[in-house]
């Protein structure tokens, strides 16, 4: 099987900002759009929120705790609001306010991509799909700490499908590349006269992926035809809590609960949807108390499934875009590529 | 290309036409949608019901397209917060319905065939819609054979519909109550006991299963003795579902969403689907 091609750095050329105009650069962006960008959250968190204060946007961060998907499918969100005396409903306003969002990473970018992917197959969501209308991504490069494994799912750190813009940091400043029309409109606005484009090729200090997959991501989906009986998920689920924190935070899950709510009027509510994860004991459990996967083993196995097989079978593509986040918040110390490899190694000895 | 985009979470305010006690815990609703317009449905599809305050269910829907009204059936069981309250609603009441979702049953796979039923407690309430079908569409299909089992006589459904199908020439019908009351004639054992007495035409003969959970390996087991082909019987599997329109996640069995792909299941792609039974 062969999967999608990723793009990398595709730009029509760059233009050179020192630090004190990249900040008027994001101040300047500030006053076009909301600018969502990373904070710090605390010592060494951070969080994506929108700007307030130039000084306080980060360019340099290994990974926000939650992904950009907060945006787009909220944690909470009301479907629709309801009156019990008139036992009618309406649909609250959808907000398609524009959004910018500042120094995003490459994998952030692509794992929006597959949500946008599952959100218009089949029944394409108005919910999810009018609130990522009007938002313009810009890039930056990232540092891969012991946790990134981008290029091992076919994720360069400089894949800018979907930006604008793409920043690389250099000693002294940094390169802005323009991607698209969007970003060179948003640089000629910015510098209220034509830009001048560099395009002499300038090669930005390779940067080394510590963690890496056994396989090329191409053999990934082989891997996942043979692995399903594999003793690796029980051994897993030895270690694992089922807290369902790697569905919260991964970039890609997107699964949800529905809930009504009343007020404390009783008269009013709303219907609301909520985050869910396959990891959760309650997640597949049907009316009259049936759980069609009740243990740890079969529900991780299935969420490794779906990041490497189900979707991928009609998307061509991997739901794993290789933030780490799964990994690196993991309460249980649980490595996804420590599974992903001994799968592999299974896979190799059996073969 | 501008994409369509849909507004999927909005119920149509529907009326409660009709209310039937059936049982203790089952009572039947004949709904109607709102501007008198039809359902569309599907034998075998299901709506998402709901109740504002109390939440959303999937729940199948009973009866036949085929039936001259533009109303549609809903059996349901009582076994939580939103079926207890739909319970209280009476003729008059409105509910929140979405759908028809699923695939249903396919016609085409039952026309010109042997047709066998085989329903456990509840699950008699999706297969009547594909019962009454067949029934009303006579011509198109060959024998109709129903075979029906619940844990008592008590829980019975459709006793009208059960005493029709009984006194038609055209209709083969057989019971079993797991565990039999002092009033109780008819057969007592597991509904699997009532299939190695059948005469079949196995090549000819296409088998359309509903029950709870445990019944269909036990069923497909009894079918296979009585060397009925795999792609000769269909399922239908019931699953936790919150949209009904393949996003949320809850029904996925394996790659397969069952709000999309199913809930009618040939056995060939059962076999593939580890999960599913």
């Amino acid at each position: 099987m062969h999967l999608k091609n990723p793009l990398t750095l595709q730009n029509k050329g760059y233009v050179f900002f020192d630090s004190e105009t990249m900040k008027t650069f994001i101040s300047f962006l500030m006053n076009q759009a909301e600018l969502i960008a990373a904070h710090k959250k605390g010592e060494s968190s951070y969080v994506f929120r929108a700007a307030e204060n130039v000084d306080e946007v980060i360019l340099d961060y290994p990974r926000t705790i939650q992904p950009l998907k907060k945006f787009f499918l909220p944690p909470r969100e009301t479907l629709l609001n309801f009156n019990l005396e008139e036992n009618d409903f309406d649909v609250p306003d959808m907000e398609t306010k524009k959004r910018i969002f500042f120094g995003v990473h490459s994998y952030e970018l692509q794992a929006i991509h597959i949500l946008d992917y599952n959100f218009k197959r089949g029944n394409p969501e108005s919910n999810y799909l009018k609130k990522r209308e009007e938002s313009l991504f810009i890039g930056i490069s990232y540092t891969p700490d012991e946790y990134h494994f981008g290029k091992s799912v076919g994720l360069e750190i400089e894949k800018t499908e979907g930006m604008c813009l793409y920043i690389e940091p250099m000693e002294a400043g940094y390169y802005m590349f323009v991607v698209d029309d969007n970003g060179l409109k948003l640089l000629t606005e910015f510098s209220s006269e034509t830009v001048a484009l560099k395009t002499e090729t300038i090669k930005p200090q390779p940067k080394e992926f510590q963690k890496k997959i056994k396989y090329h991501y191409n053999r990934l989906p082989q891997v996942f035809d043979k692995v399903y009986d594999s003793s690796v998920w029980k051994k897993v689920s030895e270690k694992c809590v089922g807290c369902g924190t790697c569905n919260l935070l991964c970039p890609t899950c997107y699964c949800f609960d529905v809930r009504d709510e009343i007020e404390l009027d009783t008269i009013n509510g709303k219907r609301e949807r909520f985050w869910d994860g396959c990891m959760l004991n309650t997640f597949a459990e049907a009316a009259g108390g049936e759980n069609f996967r009740d243990k740890l083993h079969n529900r991780t196995r299935h969420r490794l499934f779906r990041k490497f097989k189900y979707i991928t079978e009609h998307s061509g593509e991997l739901s794993c875009v290789g933030c780490g986040r799964c990994t690196s918040f993991c309460p249980a110390n649980i490595s996804i590529i420590d599974i992903i490899n001994n799968l592999i190694e299974e896979v190799s000895l059996n073969s | 290309m501008e994409l369509q985009t849909k507004d999927l979470y909005n119920p149509s305010m529907a009326d409660i036409v009709a209310v039937e006690e059936l049982t203790e815990t089952e009572k039947r609703f004949e709904i109607q949608l709102p501007g008198d317009t039809a359902l569309k449905h599907k034998p075998g599809q299901f709506v998402e019901v709901s109740i504002f305050g109390f939440g959303e269910a999937p729940i199948s829907i009973c009866s036949s397209p085929t039936k001259r009204s533009t109303t549609f059936d809903l059996t349901i069981r009582k076994t939580g917060r939103l079926t207890d309250k739909i319970h209280l609603l009476t003729a008059g009441s409105k509910v929140g319905i979405r759908g028809p979702f699923g695939n249903g049953f396919n016609a085409s796979d039952f026309e010109g065939k042997d047709i066998l039923f085989i329903a456990g407690g509840i699950g008699l309430a999706p297969l009547k819609s594909m019962i009454d079908y067949t029934i009303d569409k006579r011509d198109d299909f060959k024998r109709i054979i129903i075979v029906y089992g619940t844990k008592k006589p008590s829980e019975i459904l459709f006793p009208s519909e059960i005493k029709k199908w009984q006194e038609r020439d055209d209709v083969e019908f057989y019971m079993t109550v797991d565990h039999a009351d002092a009033d109780w004639k008819g057969n007592v054992g597991v509904i699997t006991t009532l299939i190695p007495p059948l005469k079949l035409d196995e090549e000819n003969t296409v088998a359309a299963v509903v029950g709870p959970p445990v019944m269909y390996k036990f069923t497909a087991m009894a079918l296979k003795a009585k060397r009925l082909p795999d792609k000769n019987i269909f399922m239908s599997l019931e699953r936790r579902m919150k949209c009904g329109v393949g996003k949320c996640g809850h029904c996925q069995i394996n790659n397969s969403y069952v709000c999309q792909d199913g809930p009618v299941y040939n056995y060939l792609r059962v076999k593939e689907l580890e999960e599913a039974i």
